[in-house]
């Protein structure tokens, strides 16, 4: 499937996502780990992909390289035709300011800034205008108006995500990277966080990159991309969808 | 710009808010307001004891000179914004009826003296009372003992060279009497209007003058720096209350020495918590500075921002560190104003300024290398939480923080010598440290293995976190040490300053005994229940040459014009003889003449010369030295040399000689004996059976010299109290850190279902090991600053203390351990939940 994945990479330059031939390799007290294969795929924009896997096949690692957490060790990685690998630490983090938004599976709120304060971090760091009316608005979509000035540690789980989902979009990103965004929610909280995220996800067409290896969540993304050893396949039945919308 | 503000005053806003800057705020704090409060404190006793000694000197500055002093120094003097007063030092004849007696006279002008009191009484060896003028022109006091020299009495007439006085008061005291005992001749004040009536200024007589100075210290050195050009040194001597080598100035200096002491530890203490507590901020600031960077931040915009934070933080702490300390220095001050006399308006700006300094060189220096681990935070830590700093230089973080200490200790002691012994012993102890903690992880491998219990728990502790512990261990033993020094030097410096003067010291001093009045007078003594110490002989006698060499012009300058407490040795020296080695004597050249010995082939005799004296007179072991006396010659030999403590109440003496060289002589007796206060008024009769023995009061000057020992050891016993609270603080503070680190782990083993009882007694255990091994190592430790302090600094006899080796390793395990079990005690009162959700 690999194959696939890599033939289909060529001319296309409408895709948000490029990456070619990427690898991760990491030195251990054994020598040299690889825990990335050569990866190369696409992703298109206001698509949602989920990358499914079991514990430790490198999905995180892989989400990491293309948010420019971390650095491939070899191969190209292009976020809105922004070439990632030639960037700094700098660079990288000026991108991800303007055209990313994050959402992981232990919410990672700044625990010392209230709920309005923590969805109003990325608009300040990228500078834009009004961060708190937006910020605000961004709350009442998700709900927590009325939570506006509580602190992370006094909030649910759900609300705590739901905070973190309102922070990931206030920048209106091109790209979303979300890990395990229910890992750590029970089932109704799990479903309200869920929508929302497609829901937004839809509203805002931004393009959703989703770590899970919940089946359900990963169905409901337009393809589902499943991490094996370091190895990335297509699933059989969303290659077909890719292909079909791909001609 | 202003984004990163706003951001950084909220993040400061809502931390401090929240509790999360509680540590090293309180960190900052508590070194701002230690350093204040210990600097200012100690600058005010300073200025206080300072005033307190110059009293000794009668001013803040002396000039002593054999020739008149030159009207123009006092003009200048007195442009340069000091006080002055002049007095002119004779010997002389007094004539009252049909005695006579010699004097040391006094002439002084009005303003005398310029610092301290005279005090007269009502009547011979009466109660002293302190009077505010001198002798009108006319009229002069004299000391207790002329009364019974000259049979007078008050409104009587007396006769000093061509002049006639009215003997007016009865003088006790005056500033710059000095403390010998020796001092044969009896003091006589009179006007300096009177000098040129009396016509004793003469050619051939034996004149010295003295000009006082007193102002601020920054004057008098102008002043001096002019001066000091035109001294002569044959003719002048000037000395400040700095030279004071009297028992009061040594105890002063020590005490200032100490306070300077008190006041770096105090430094390196805050130093060392806010290192600990800036480590803490560092680590929990770890998440934040990862979603910062997730979310975009660049790197100039995260260390715009905690740097930011850090100022906030180092304003706020110092602005509180001021408020507190001048409050604690005020209450403190408050607490001890009837005992210290210390001047609650004087403001000093240095201790204010120094504490600033502090503040912001600790905030700054100690928060450099936490901060620079906290700016190299990958933001891939978002992902993978073990992810730690990038950044892990430990030799930078011990460099930076050890190039700070040493920077702050000697900017504010000025001081080299002081600041390296401290640094040094740091360092070692540091090292030292390191060593040992491998060797704590290595002996922890052999005995935590097996089944799993508190102890097993302590050791795994222990050894998982080498590196962590080692700092903690650190900083604990540079905490318990700093400690020790400031305890155990005071225990020293305060015995020392008792052993002068012990309860009972003679205060009053009787010669010319003679040998039939000497059994009786015991008796007579005993009968009345004071108790007499033991009797020297002495006898009058003039040493007249050093290996056959006359020796008159080399001690005619010393004859003209005597120094301060060592006027034995004038024209005729007080010669004694004996085989016992006197209390406080050492023989640090040859050998003490015991019973044996006696005359030599080449008929001279042993003689003990005190080892100042021989210096100063070019005096060297086996030279002959021959004294006069009467009309007999005696040759010695010396045969050993001796340091005298001047420093105790007894008398001492230059030489002496072996019993059998003065069998031939009919000695008198001096001896001396201690009077309670309200036993005074038995004075007279005590007395009255033995008229011709001459009896000298020294209490006053007793009382004098206990009083300033009293108030410095209060000075220095709330230095230690201070700097104890402060060292207390730092270890709850250190404690309180490292129980954050440990809060993860005790959430895990609450969870997997722990007893309280073995979590608890597992960090106890953990904190007991630290705790006594911090305080081992601080003992000994605390043994080298001491040797090299007291040995280098203080000039003082350095002795093991091996008492603090096994008490040092128990009190630091009791406190460490119990520190460590209120801290877990706290964090087990929480429940598993909330434990694991501060985890996240």
């Amino acid at each position: 499937m690999a194959t696939t994945l890599k033939d289909q990479h060529d001319n296309n330059n409408s895709s948000i996502i490029r990456t070619s031939e990427i690898t991760k390799t990491v030195s251990t007290s054994e020598g040299q780990l690889q825990i990335l294969h050569p990866i190369s795929f696409q992703v298109k924009p206001g698509e949602s992909v989920a990358i499914v896997g079991a514990s430790g096949s490198g999905k995180s690692t892989l989400l990491s390289l293309l948010a420019g957490l971390d650095e491939v060790s070899s191969g190209e990685i292009w976020l809105d035709n922004v070439s990632l690998h030639d960037l700094d630490e700098e660079g990288r983090a000026q991108l991800r300011g303007a055209k990313v938004g994050f959402i992981f599976q232990s919410f990672m709120l700044v625990q010392s800034l209230t709920a309005l304060e923590n969805i109003m971090l990325p608009a300040e760091i990228a500078d834009l205008k009004d961060p708190s009316g937006k910020a605000r608005n961004i709350l009442e979509q998700v709900g927590l108006a009325h939570r506006a000035h509580h602190y992370p540690n006094q909030l649910s789980g759900g609300e705590q995500q739901r905070v973190a989902i309102a922070r990931a979009f206030i920048g209106q990103p091109r790209i979303l990277f979300a890990d395990e965004p229910t890992g750590n929610l029970d089932a109704v909280n799990s479903h309200k966080i869920e929508d929302l995220l497609f829901n937004l996800n839809k509203e805002q067409g931004t393009t959703l990159i989703l770590v899970t290896h919940d089946e359900t969540l990963a169905a409901k993304c337009d393809r589902q991309l499943v991490m094996q050893a370091g190895t990335l396949t297509e699933k059989k039945s969303d290659a077909a969808n890719y292909s079909r919308e791909a001609s | 710009m202003k984004m990163v503000l706003n951001l950084a005053w909220r993040l400061f806003k809502h931390e401090a808010r929240r509790g999360e800057l509680t540590i090293i705020l309180l960190a900052i704090v508590l070194s701002v307001s230690a350093v204040l409060s210990l600097s200012l404190f100690s600058e005010r006793l300073q200025s206080a004891l300072t005033d307190k000694s110059a009293e000794f000197l009668a001013a803040d500055a002396q000039i002593r000179s054999s020739d008149p002093i030159p009207e123009t120094w006092f003009e200048k003097a007195q442009s340069e914004k000091l006080q002055v007063s002049r007095q002119l030092r004779a010997r002389s004849m007094v004539f009252g009826g049909e005695k006579m007696a010699l004097v040391d006279l006094r002439a002084v002008s009005d303003n005398y003296p310029l610092k301290g009191h005279i005090s007269v009484s009502n009547k011979p060896f009466g109660i002293e009372q302190e009077i505010n003028t001198v002798p009108q022109p006319g009229h002069v006091w004299l000391e207790s003992r002329l009364f019974q020299l000259l049979r007078v009495e008050l409104g009587d007439e007396v006769e000093i060279g061509d002049a006639r006085f009215i003997v007016s008061e009865v003088l006790s005291e005056i500033p710059d009497a000095g403390f010998n005992v020796f001092a044969t001749d009896p003091l006589l004040l009179v006007n300096m209007a009177d000098v040129s009536a009396m016509q004793i200024t003469g050619p051939g007589s034996r004149v010295g003058y003295r000009g006082y100075f007193a102002g601020e210290e920054g004057d008098i050195e102008r002043f001096y720096n002019w001066l000091q050009p035109q001294l002569n040194d044959d003719l002048h001597a000037w000395s400040t209350i700095k030279d004071d080598e009297s028992a009061v100035g040594r105890s002063v200096a020590t005490a200032e020495r100490y306070f300077l002491l008190a006041s770096l530890l105090a430094i390196v203490l805050a130093a060392v918590s806010i290192a600990v507590a800036a480590q803490r901020y560092s680590q929990r600031h770890f998440d934040p500075v990862a979603i910062m960077k997730t979310l975009g931040a660049t790197q100039k915009m995260i260390r715009r921002v905690y740097t930011m934070q850090i100022c906030f933080i180092a304003v706020v702490g110092i602005v509180l560190g001021i408020a507190f300390g001048f409050a604690i220095q005020h209450l403190v001050v408050m607490l001890l104003a009837d005992k210290i006399e210390v001047a609650l308006s004087v403001w000093h700006w240095r201790p204010l300024l120094i504490a600033i300094f502090t503040g912001a060189v600790c905030a700054i220096l100690f928060s450099l290398y936490p901060l620079l681990r906290l700016f190299s935070v990958p933001p891939l830590r978002v992902l993978r939480r073990d992810m730690d700093s990038g950044l892990s230089s430990r030799s930078l973080q011990f460099g930076a923080a050890g190039g700070a200490v040493f920077l702050l200790m000697w900017i504010y002691s000025q001081d080299l010598k002081i600041s390296a012994i401290l640094f040094i012993s740091g360092v070692v102890l540091v090292l030292s440290l390191l060593v040992v903690t491998f060797g704590l992880i290595w002996l922890g491998r052999k005995l935590g293995a097996g089944r799993i219990g508190p102890w097993q728990l302590a050791w795994a502790r222990i050894r998982r976190r080498a590196m962590d512990n080692s700092v903690q261990l650190i900083s604990f033993s540079i905490t318990i040490m700093l400690l020790l020094v400031v305890l155990v030097m005071r225990n020293d410096m305060v015995a020392q300053w008792r052993a002068q003067l012990p309860e009972g010291t003679p205060n009053y001093f009787m010669s010319n005994i003679t040998a039939q009045q000497k059994n009786k007078l015991e008796q007579h003594f005993a009968d009345k229940e004071v108790r007499v110490e033991s009797f020297y002989p002495v006898v009058r006698g003039r040493f007249v040459a050093v290996n056959d060499e006359q020796v008159n012009t080399r001690v005619s300058k010393e004859d003209e014009e005597p120094s301060e407490g060592r006027e034995g040795l004038g024209r005729e020296a007080n010669l004694t003889w004996s085989n016992q080695l006197q209390r406080e004597n050492e023989v640090i050249e040859g050998v003490w003449h015991a019973n044996e010995g006696g005359q030599t082939q080449e008929g001279t005799f042993p003689v003990s010369v005190e080892s100042e004296i021989a210096k100063r007179l070019d005096i060297k072991m086996g030279d002959k030295l021959t004294f006069n006396i009467g009309s007999e010659i005696v040759k010695t030999q010396v045969t050993s040399v001796r340091k005298v403590n001047w420093q105790t109440m007894q008398p001492n003496f230059f030489f002496i000689i072996h019993p059998d060289a003065m069998a031939a002589f009919e000695p008198t007796y001096i001896t001396s004996f201690y009077l309670e206060a309200e036993r005074k008024a038995d004075i007279t009769a005590l007395m009255q059976p033995f008229p011709s023995v001459t009896l000298f009061d020294v209490d006053a000057s007793i009382n004098q010299l206990r009083d300033i020992v009293d108030q410095v050891s209060m000075a220095v016993e709330f230095i230690l109290v201070l700097v104890l609270a402060a060292g207390s603080l730092v270890l709850i503070a250190q404690v309180q850190a490292s129980m954050d680190e440990r809060q993860q782990e005790l959430a895990i083993l609450r969870t997997l279902g722990a007893k309280g009882k073995l979590i608890r007694l597992s960090v106890i255990f953990e904190f007991i090991i630290i705790g006594m091994v911090a305080g081992l190592m601080a003992a000994l430790a605390n043994e080298l600053s001491l040797y090299l302090l007291q040995t280098q600094v203080f000039q003082m006899d350095a002795r093991i203390h091996v008492e603090y080796w096994l008490l040092a390793p128990i009190v630091g395990a009791l406190v460490v351990g119990l520190l460590g079990a209120l801290g877990c005690w706290r964090l087990l009162t929480l429940n598993t939940t909330t434990l694991l959700r501060r985890m996240v």
